[in-house]
């Protein structure tokens, strides 16, 4: 079906010329970047949370959860996706006495972006390596 | 828009030769068709033959809206 | 505890998902803290970076295979997920038909026109800013769009257009009954599609490289008789593959692990070649037994010199079918396997970005994520 019928087109109007040079990273631009995402799920304490975090998936769920599980201050951590239909994924956390949820899940992110890091160059170095033997 | 507009049926008498093309003289508004055999364009007007001036085949098409329509791509 | 260093064996059989004839065994990660008493498995970037490798074994625009060896399933299939469904791309979003007189119906032409992979001048592309999905009630009214500040603009929207009539050729041949000499434009082509450079555009997408245009020219879109005409217009917007799968940058983005194929106790002789024909070329090689090993009293291969046996070459061609599992000659004599960590990515680009650098832009967005989170999160705690 189509989803309108018309007999004019719609106009289209330059954007202001200032604008034109402030978006390089496209992926700042799909997701709000002053929005909450995260969310307390109600019955914590500081050792014992779950985290509520909104549009993620396995994607980022299963790759934290290896992270923290990797922090020997953590007890449990494990993730879910509630319902297949809503755009939220959970994360219960469960630490050892003397550090908080809080602390652990911020280090899991830190170890993450690191990780991803060290990825880029290696990978990166190796490309390059590659593409100078191919060409040799 | 003008020619797609639709046009009320006129409260003329209409004349008893229904399908005589020439005896039909009265102004109504006339309609493009298509001709299903050789495509030539055929304009009718009210109680003309439906038939194709260029070919004699009985079977017309209306043309495609001249509107735009719009659809998303998924 | 002082963490004790483990046998070479242990490290082995843990590295190594068994693959049997019905079942995996040892499937899942044990390398966390408090998994084996007395191990120190917590994270440590040192350690990593020196586990960590990269592989590269092929790199073209279009198809690239690497390697990525030390780290866990659940990074590497992140990466993989990113690749699929979360890089922006830019596809036809929006069709505007003014005629269609082909016998390809208009929502057909328009998903058709959905799926087809657009490239453009790189920097011009990430300069393309996204335009939030305008929800269906909401498309009749462009004023309240343009009021929500998410209407088209040469910044977010590349207009494209297909005006394309087929005629009778002319001069043609008494008899001719060949379609592509009877008619002109019977076939509508992906490259009859026409960049229409907004604004600022025809700076940011330069000719003749440098434009809007479909990666393959030769996709058939419609096909049309003499008097058929095709007149269209079409808005392409930047979007990720979880949104729509032609927004998807890669056609597919897999991963494999490196499979293993341990020969327990000798295969000679034509059982040696049946097994080598269990495999892929390449993967089982055949040797000759040697003098040395045939006179090693007791041994396996005592007395064997001079027959063929079989001798693992290259696994990484190996496809992992288990056919060598179904014969009864081979039973208890090959363990199959993969190696745990070592992930074959294969990344093919439907050709709007380069493959590598596709994976390296995954990379960035999954740290991406991290940092935006992290804000979220000190919001939290604050």
């Amino acid at each position: 079906m189509p989803t309108v019928v018309t007999n004019e087109d719609h106009p289209m109007e330059n954007a202001p010329e200032a604008e034109a040079n402030v978006g390089t990273n496209v992926e700042d631009d799909y997701i709000d970047l002053n929005d909450q995402r995260i969310r307390v799920l109600p019955g914590a304490s500081e050792t014992a949370a779950s985290f509520e975090f909104e549009s993620e998936d396995h994607t980022l769920g299963n790759a934290l959860r290896y992270m923290i599980m990797k922090n020997p201050q953590v007890e449990l951590c494990g993730y879910s996706i509630p319902h297949p239909s809503e755009a939220k994924m959970n994360i219960r956390i469960q630490t050892y006495e003397g550090t908080t949820v809080y602390d652990v899940l911020e280090k899991g992110f830190e170890d993450l972006m690191s990780l991803c890091d060290i990825v880029t160059d290696k990978f990166t170095a190796e490309r390059d390596k590659f593409n100078a033997k191919q060409k040799a | 828009m003008s020619r797609e507009a639709y046009a009320p049926p006129t409260l003329q008498p209409q004349g008893s030769n229904y399908n005589s093309a020439g005896a039909d003289l009265q102004a109504g508004p006339t309609t493009q068709y298509l001709c299903g055999h050789c495509n030539s364009k055929v304009q009718l007007k009210k109680g003309d033959a439906i038939r194709c001036k260029e070919c004699g085949h009985r079977v017309l098409y209306k043309e495609r809206t001249k509107r735009m329509v719009q659809f998303e791509a998924r | 505890m002082a963490p004790e260093p483990i046998s070479p064996e242990e490290a082995r059989r843990r590295k190594i998902v068994g693959v049997n004839a019905e079942t995996v065994t040892n499937v899942t990660s044990t390398d966390f803290p408090g998994h084996y008493p007395g191990e120190d498995h917590t994270w440590s970037l040192e350690k990593f970076t020196e586990n960590f490798s990269v592989q590269y074994h092929k790199n073209a625009p279009h198809d690239a295979v690497f390697s990525l060896i030390g780290l866990d399933a659940s990074i590497a299939n992140a990466f993989r997920r990113i690749l699929i469904a979360e890089i922006p791309t830019l596809a036809i979003e929006q069709v505007f038909v003014h005629n269609n007189t082909s016998i390809v119906h208009d929502e057909v032409l328009a998903a058709r026109l959905g799926l087809v992979p657009l490239t453009a001048n790189r920097s011009g592309l990430n300069w393309l800013k996204y335009r939030r999905r305008i929800p269906n009630d909401d498309i009749g009214d462009a004023r309240e769009e343009e009021q929500k500040g998410e209407g088209a603009t040469d910044t977010n929207t590349v207009v494209l257009k297909l005006q394309i009539e087929c005629k009778w050729a002319e001069g043609i041949k008494e008899g001719e009954t060949d379609p592509n000499k009877l008619y002109v434009n019977s076939n509508v082509y992906a490259k009859h599609l026409v960049f229409e450079p907004q604004g600022s555009q025809s700076k940011h997408f330069p000719e003749p490289d440098g434009i809007v245009r479909p990666v393959n020219p030769d996709i058939l879109l419609a096909k049309l008789r003499p008097g058929q005409v095709i007149d269209l217009e079409m808005f392409a917007v930047k979007g990720i593959g979880a949104d729509h799968a032609k927004f998807s940058p890669v056609a597919p983005a897999t991963y494999r692990l490196l499979p293993t194929i341990d020969i327990v106790s000798p295969i000679l002789g034509n059982d040696a070649k049946k097994f080598a024909r269990c495999f892929p070329k390449g993967v089982i090689g055949l040797e000759y037994v040697t003098e040395e090993e045939s006179d090693v009293m007791g041994g396996e291969l005592e007395g064997k010199a001079g027959e063929e046996k079989a001798v693992v070459r290259n696994t990484f061609k190996d496809t992992v079918s288990r056919e060598c599992l179904r014969h009864d000659e081979f039973k208890g004599k090959v363990k199959l396997g993969r190696v745990r960590d070592h992930f074959i990515f294969s990344v093919e680009s439907t050709g709007q970005f380069e493959s590598d650098r596709l994976f390296l832009e995954s990379v960035a967005i999954l740290k991406m994520k991290c940092v935006r989170l992290k804000r979220s999160l000190a919001n939290i705690m604050k």
